[in-house]
């Protein structure tokens, strides 16, 4: 167990190595800089090459390379070229209404996941079973922006219960203004983990230490919480990747749609200027979140049942 | 999984906008005479830059469902190849040295590696539809080495070369036929989960420009008129829905034949 | 003496099919009761029963009372039996090490039987006891993937144990057992039966059967043919030797035979083995489960790349199985032991058995298939039987077709792994016919097993194997009568369970030696 976690630890840290440089070079290899971005056609071309010098743009890759990385480990995510401020800060400033918006999701997708891939595993193509399934599978089916673009236009546009943007609000004063965003991202979320905890559900319900634990007279409830659950959790933890993954490419959409000031605000806007130390700030920062989630889904499943292996 | 849906429905639900991505193009109708925004001209009124919304859909699906089909046959050329050789080899290194490197890609988050690729070379689709194809490799390579090392480690393949059968009649007999089934159930979920990045990206402005006939850029484009000309958006939005939909439907439908020829009795 | 449980005119229907026809038997404190029958006889259901549970869609009828109290009656299950389950009676499955939560300490689950059964008292220690599992605090806190195939089951039945049931069922308790682990299991059965327990014990192994039980019900296609001592199981088969005396010129030789599993070497598993087998005769190699004899089997037949020594055929250097040429690859071969896992799922079987005289003979298709019929027919497969896909065969005839496979090749050499392990009586009969008549015609024969009894009456020159080393060898009436090692004479009083001319003699050390259940 012990040497299962280092083992893990290990491979993230060769992960997190690996990303850092793959977020660099996958940046760097756009086309265009922020000299080019920042002027127009005006500047006669000594006037730009002056300007890649002052940015250190005209230094070989791996020098900036080396510098950059240099920086990162101490904390320094360099200087954005546009607002001349340290991308910590633009770090700093747009990860809370992100945070906020993913915890605030995470907090009903969970609960609400596990109680219905329960309830459905439970009633194994019941007619509640059927339902459930149905809806999900439907729901699922429908992109983010749909569903977003569909309730703004009904419930603010129309019916003008609920603001339709962040603009001028914060969260601390009228938590109203999550119910739109947290109801687009739950939608695809609920319904691929659901899935996995029914799954789950119904495998471990058949199992023979199931059928076993019942045979030696272990009563029906205690049966689901203490010999089912565990065992159902796996593989809706193992899918904790992927939700994180459909949770943030919906959380990019959500936060466009709703001009929520938030990361993919300024990671979008980062890219359209190609100020690209932002961008490396920002795609690093979420590629080690992603990162630090895979690791906690695969130390909560080895928790969970023992026997997981290594990366299998 | 079983949504008890009849099957013909799943298929027109798949084929009526995969009908339209293939053929719409050929009875284009002139979608670029400018008109009134959000008018109620023509069969399905227009759009919010005047132009007609029926020509539009017409001609939007080939960006929107051929860039992800594209995506999911280079993700599977490129990934399924690793995993076959990875699987078959008997080296262990040249199988580390090929999955290795793929756990290490595999958290990165995938919508953003698209969006950071789209942008660089801007309304490229190509560009977007390789994207989406390498975000897709690892899980691909992943599940083809998996189903293929199950089926090549088995004592039938070693009975198979007990009784001199060929190296073909093992691999595509044998091998092959074991890997079809997870593969075909994965091809059909990833090909909505690809519709779903491509239009995501599209939807963003990071992809196609927002001129675009593209069935997501036009659900971005009129979103604001969506009380004035609702069809303008919801036309695109449910061609798209009605894919995914029908694909969904259509791979589970498959996954669970899979499972159950999967399941001998003891 | 009153019974434990009492099941009378017991029957199962699902449907229109009958599963169960009027079962009737008891089972009494300090008593092995023995339900006798092959695989799909209602032996299952009909123990079931005792805990009133049924299949889906199976109805149950009848007159089950169980420690005073009626569990099953002419409308099925009563609302009394969900109560007895466990304290009343305990059922073991028959692959027990498999039915432990991967989930869960080993301790926590027996706690939670503790108080659920017997609230307030302390039966855990009693129960690890009698299961022969350690009790220790380290113990308790391992999860069931940290204890060998033979533990897990040990605690599988702590756990039942732990229940203090008066009535214990065991379902094929044998299966996967080498001899000597089922001469210990024997052993301790008898020992619990002795402490007071009444034990319901399902089998088609009559050696275990002969051992144990007093009270005897065979059953056939769910109707009770025949009830009483162990006096009513058929006689047991003695295999007649087929030894030949008359020595050929070598025709298999392994010289100095290493092998390891797992790259680099790094387990070995085989030590400097030497072996040889004349033309027209056979070679026994005997020895436990994990002993390395499939090991030694895998690399005579050229499937085990990572080994060192020499291999001969005919004075000719044997390669592995990937460099042989078509002709070496016909005169050697190998039947598997683990049978459905080689046949492909989704071809008919007699088609899978022809393509061995298409490929190594060249015969045309459908004479080959005609002489792959002919041979499953001789083994007791019929042509429709083996028409079907190998999930619709049982594991005997499975294991028949095996060989049939094999023996299509027309083979110089034919490497047994355990072929007989699903057969019964005739079953084993037909196959040691069919073998006895290709060694006639010169063909060489390697039988690997772990029952020494079986293996010794039908090879010329027995090998026990021990830890992947040869410790004994020679002519079977000489090992059989005067073993040297340790082993040999374990395996001997093991070979013997059952027979009752001769009572076994308990295994001289009580430590845990089952090992891992064979896959």
């Amino acid at each position: 167990m012990r040497s299962y976690a280092a083992g893990r630890a290990a491979l993230a840290v060769v992960q997190l190595a690996v990303l850092s440089v793959l977020v660099f070079v996958l940046t760097s290899l756009l086309p265009g800089d922020a000299a080019d971005m920042r002027f127009d056609e005006t500047l006669s071309p000594e006037q730009v090459s002056r300007l890649r010098e002052q940015l250190g743009l005209d230094q070989p890759a791996l020098e900036r390379f080396l510098h950059w990385f240099s920086g990162v480990l101490t904390g320094d995510l360099g200087t954005s070229l546009i607002s001349g401020g340290p991308v910590s800060e633009i770090v700093r400033d747009s990860v809370g209404a992100t945070l906020v918006l993913t915890l605030a999701t995470l907090a009903v997708v969970i609960p609400l996941a596990v109680a219905l891939g329960i309830l459905m595993g439970t009633r194994e193509n019941g007619r509640l079973d059927r339902a459930i399934t149905s809806v999900t599978l439907a729901l699922s089916a429908i992109p983010d922006f749909v569903i977003a673009v569909v309730l703004v236009a009904v419930f603010s546009l129309k019916l003008g219960w609920l603001p339709a943007t962040w603009i001028g609000g914060s969260l601390l004063t009228s938590p109203v203004l999550l119910v739109l965003p947290v109801t687009v991202l739950l939608g695809r979320t609920v319904c691929l983990l659901s899935r996995q905890v029914r799954a789950g559900t119904i495998t471990a319900l058949n199992a023979d230490y199931v059928v076993q634990a019942r045979r030696l007279g272990v009563p029906r409830r205690r049966l689901l919480l203490r010999h089912v659950l565990p065992n159902a959790a796996v593989p809706g933890v193992q899918e904790l990747a992927r939700t994180g993954d459909t949770l943030l490419g919906g959380v990019l959409v959500v936060e466009a749609i709703f001009a929520i000031p938030g990361f993919a605000t300024a990671l979008v806007d980062g890219v359209e200027t190609r100020d690209i130390p932002t961008v490396q700030g920002l795609t690093l920062v979420l590629a080690v979140a992603a990162l630090l989630i895979n690791l906690g889904a695969d130390l909560v499943c080895n928790r969970l049942v023992p026997r997981t292996e290594l990366l299998r | 999984m079983r949504a008890r849906i009849p099957l013909a429905i799943s298929v027109v639900l798949v084929v009526v906008p995969l009908f339209i991505a293939l053929f719409g193009p050929l009875i284009s109708v002139d979608s670029n005479k400018a008109g009134l925004p959000y008018s109620a001209d023509g069969v399905l009124g227009t759009d919010g830059l005047g132009r007609d919304v029926l020509g539009l859909l017409l001609v939007g699906g080939r960006t929107a469902l051929g860039m992800a089909f594209g995506a999911v046959l280079i993700a599977y050329a490129v990934g399924g190849l690793i995993g076959l050789v990875a699987a078959s080899t008997r080296h262990r290194w040249l199988d580390e040295v090929l999955i290795r490197p793929l756990d290490v890609l595999l958290p990165l988050p995938s919508l953003l590696v698209i969006s950071v690729v789209a942008v660089g070379w801007q309304a490229s689709a190509p560009a977007i539809t390789l994207a989406v194809a390498m975000v897709n490799v690892p899980t691909v390579a992943r599940l083809v080495r998996a189903a293929a090392l199950d089926a090549a480690s088995s004592p039938v393949v070693e009975a198979l070369r007990m009784q001199r059968e060929s190296w073909a009649t093992i691999q595509l007999g044998y091998v092959g036929r074991a890997v079809i089934g997870p593969v075909a159930a994965d091809i059909g979920t990833r090909i909505t989960l690809a519709v779903f990045l491509v239009a995501s990206v599209n939807f963003l402005g990071l992809g196609l420009s927002p001129t675009a006939s593209d069935w997501a850029v036009s659900v971005s484009r009129n979103r604001e008129g969506l009380l004035l000309q609702p069809w303008s958006v919801l036309a695109p939005a449910i061609l798209l829905v009605s894919f995914t939909l029908g694909f969904n439907l259509l791979a589970d439908r498959l996954v669970h034949h899979t499972r159950r020829l999967a399941v001998s009795p003891v | 003496m009153s019974p434990l449980a009492k099941v009378t005119g017991l029957s199962a229907t699902a449907g229109s099919a009958v599963l169960v026809d009027g079962v009737s038997f008891e089972v009494f404190a300090g008593e092995v009761t023995a339900l006798v029958g092959a695989s799909g006889s209602g032996k299952t259901t009909s123990a079931l029963a005792l805990l009133g549970e049924s299949g889906s869609g199976v109805r149950l009828e009848g007159d089950v009372v169980v420690d005073g109290e009626v569990v099953v009656d002419s409308n099925g299950p009563t609302a009394k039996a969900e109560r007895l389950r466990g304290r009343a009676v305990a059922y073991m499955p028959q692959h027990p090490g498999s039915a432990l939560n991967p989930a869960r300490r080993v301790g926590a689950t027996l706690r939670e039987l503790e108080r659920l059964h017997h609230p307030g008292q302390s039966v855990v220690q009693d129960a690890l006891r009698g299961a022969q599992v350690p009790g220790n605090r380290e113990t308790l806190r391992r999860f069931p993937h940290q204890f060998s195939g033979g533990q897990r089951q040990r605690v599988a039945l702590a756990q039942a144990l732990t229940c203090r049931p008066k009535v214990l069922v065991l379902d094929e308790p044998s299966t996967g057992l080498d001899s000597i682990t089922r001469l210990q299991l024997a052993g301790e059965l008898r020992e619990l039966a002795e402490g007071g327990l009444g034990i319901l014990l399902l089998s088609h192994d009559l050696g275990l059967v002969r051992e144990l039980a007093t009270h005897v019900v065979v059953l056939n296609a769910g109707q009770v043919i025949a009830f009483g001592g162990t006096d009513v199981l058929p006689s047991s088969w003695e295999p007649q030797s087929t030894g030949t005396t008359s020595a050929g010129k070598p025709l298999l030789q392994a010289m100095n035979l290493s092998a390891s599993i797992r790259p680099r070497g790094r387990i070995p598993v085989l030590h400097d083995v030497d072996l040889t087998v004349d033309a027209g005769n056979s070679v026994g190699v005997v020895g436990r489960s994990g002993s390395g004899k499939t090991t030694l089997a895998r690399c005579l037949a050229g499937l085990h790349e990572r080994s060192t020594g020499q291999l001969l055929l005919d004075g000719e250097p044997l390669p592995v199985l990937r460099k042989r040429t078509r002709e070496q690859n016909r005169r050697v071969q190998y039947v598997w032991q683990e049978v459905r896992g080689s046949f492909d799922e989704r071809r008919p079987v007699d088609q899978q058995v022809a393509r061995t005289a298409q490929r190594l003979r060249d015969l045309p298709p459908d004479q080959a298939h005609a002489e792959a019929v002919a041979t499953l027919a001789r083994l007791g497969v019929s042509a429709m039987t083996a028409a079907r896909p190998p999930s619709r065969l049982s594991g005997g005839e499975l294991q028949r077709a095996a060989l049939a496979r094999a023996v299509l090749a027309e083979p110089d050499v034919l490497i047994c792994d355990e072929i007989t392990t699903a057969l019964d009586d005739d079953g084993t009969a037909l196959v040691v016919d069919l073998l006895a008549e290709l060694k006639t015609r010169g063909t060489a024969l390697v039988w690997i097993g772990h029952d020494l009894g079986l293996v010794a009456a039908v090879t010329d020159h027995v090998l026990v194997i021990d830890d992947g080393r040869i410790v004994e060898q020679g002519p079977p009436a000489t090992v059989m009568t005067a073993p040297q090692h340790e082993l040999t004479r374990r395996l001997v009083s093991a070979a013997r369970l059952g027979r009752p001319e001769t009572p076994p003699t308990p295994p001289s050390d009580t430590a845990d030696t089952r090992s891992e259940p064979r896959r």
